[in-house]
């Protein structure tokens, strides 16, 4: 059965970009939220099988919107990946303290994101 | 066997290339007004948050279009926008280059 991820980010591109490449190269179902408030509607609804968490949105960051993922039971213990473009070491460490599965980089290879994700995830 | 994905992802990922430009182009013209904003002495801290926000966006989404040089040149704008452009006397000329080449790099992909 194939894996299926909620994609949650406010840049349309980057969420179509990374949607294609989960789709297309590694045929997973997707699911995209383009805000953290709606990302915890869809998480609690679809059930996915793991989250790509953009960290810089409007109103709910990337980090909000973790940690109200974990505080709901329906959602808690839905593995988290945070995409990020900040490179800077303090907030790499900053990211990787929230207890997410791994923090991924933007820009992302599209034909290589799948096996990231399924490399950290253990789908290999 | 499995066909391989590479050129249907190619395919597809160029008509997604073509759907954002537009986006993409006025993110570009938020750094080209920015930098001449900060050459005029003119850049207000609202303009400078935008083209902050602009070279970070474009930095993020860049690479993943095959244009690594893009990302590494929104990269730079992003954080000599984080910091306090105007205070080196490079910087307002650097960061206009910079959106030259954006623009540059922007419209030459295929």
């Amino acid at each position: 059965m194939a894996h299926r991820i909620l994609i949650i980010d406010d840049e349309d591109d980057i969420r179509e970009v990374a949607a294609l490449s989960l789709e297309t190269v590694a045929g997973w179902d997707v699911v995209t939220a383009n805000s953290g408030a709606q990302g915890l509607v869809r998480a609690a609804e679809c059930q996915p099988d793991a989250i790509l968490l953009d960290v810089m949105m409007p109103g709910m960051d990337g980090p909000s919107t973790f940690r109200e993922l974990r505080k709901n039971p329906a959602t808690a213990r839905i593995p988290v990946l945070l995409l990020t473009a900040k490179v800077q070491a303090s907030d790499q460490r900053r990211f990787a303290d929230l207890g997410v599965e791994a923090v991924l980089f933007k820009p992302f290879d599209p034909l290589t994101l799948p096996n990231q994700i399924a490399s950290v995830l253990g789908w290999n | 066997m499995k066909p391989s994905p590479q050129p249907f992802l190619a395919e597809a990922l160029d008509r997604l290339w073509a759907q954002f430009l537009p986006q993409l182009e006025e993110r570009v013209g938020i750094l080209e007004a920015a930098g001449a904003a900060l050459s005029a002495r003119e850049l207000t801290i609202g303009e400078r948050e935008q083209a902050n926000s602009a070279a970070h966006k474009l930095a993020g989404v860049l690479g993943t279009f095959g244009l690594t040089k893009g990302t590494i040149l929104a990269r730079e704008a992003e954080i000599l926008y984080s910091a306090e452009p105007d205070l080196d006397p490079e910087t307002p000329a650097r960061l206009a280059a910079i959106a030259a080449q954006l623009r540059a790099i922007v419209s030459t992909r295929k």
